[in-house]
């Protein structure tokens, strides 16, 4: 990540623009013990309480780096019951991120985030579709099987 | 505009700032070797 993904613009810019970067060595005690880290990279998002909502095992280049911190971001916002702020990061990784590696997940929270803050069936549904219609391999498809009988 | 990121080094300062600023930490737990 060093060599490849850090020195970019975009992700400097985006880590200093949204988030507290922190970086410890994989065998630094305890946070390695605490954090249960067993490969390196590991990327672990906390909220400003310490807990964590989201990690990723692995390198990602720039591309794939930003929507999976924005995947994150929604995830931790989303676990608080922060429903705007998660449509938000969700909205952007999917629009600008649309061939990630995120992106079906993101699509998948979409519609359960715009379920739990209506209590309405139609963003399972419509999450559903745009799932069966861009990435209809993706394991998200399959988990959103259930919401075409919405 | 930075031109590189500015890394914290000890989890308790990360997490005062992450409170003060209202946004959430990222780790990378990396291989220093």
């Amino acid at each position: 990540m060093d060599a490849v993904t850090y020195p970019e613009k975009k992700v400097i810019d985006f880590i200093s623009d949204y988030l507290i970067p922190l970086r410890v060595a994989f065998d630094a005690q305890p946070m390695a013990k605490d954090f249960r880290i067993n490969w390196t990279p590991t990327l672990v998002i906390l909220d400003p309480e310490g807990k964590e909502h989201y990690r990723s095992v692995g390198f990602l280049p720039a591309d794939e780096l930003i929507p999976s911190l924005l995947l994150g971001l929604a995830k931790v916002h989303f676990e608080l019951d922060q429903f705007p702020e998660t449509l938000l990061n969700l909205d952007r990784l999917i629009g600008d991120f649309p061939k990630s590696i995120a992106a079906p997940e993101a699509i998948f929270l979409r519609g359960v985030t715009g379920y739990k803050s209506t209590h309405e069936a139609k963003p399972l549904k419509r999450a559903y579709e745009k799932l069966q219609a861009q990435y209809p391999s993706s394991e998200w498809a399959q988990k959103a099987s259930p919401y075409r009988l919405l | 505009m930075e031109n590189i990121i500015k890394w914290e080094t000890e989890l308790k300062p990360a997490l005062t700032r992450a409170l003060s600023e209202k946004k959430a930490v990222l780790i990378d737990f990396f291989n220093p070797g």
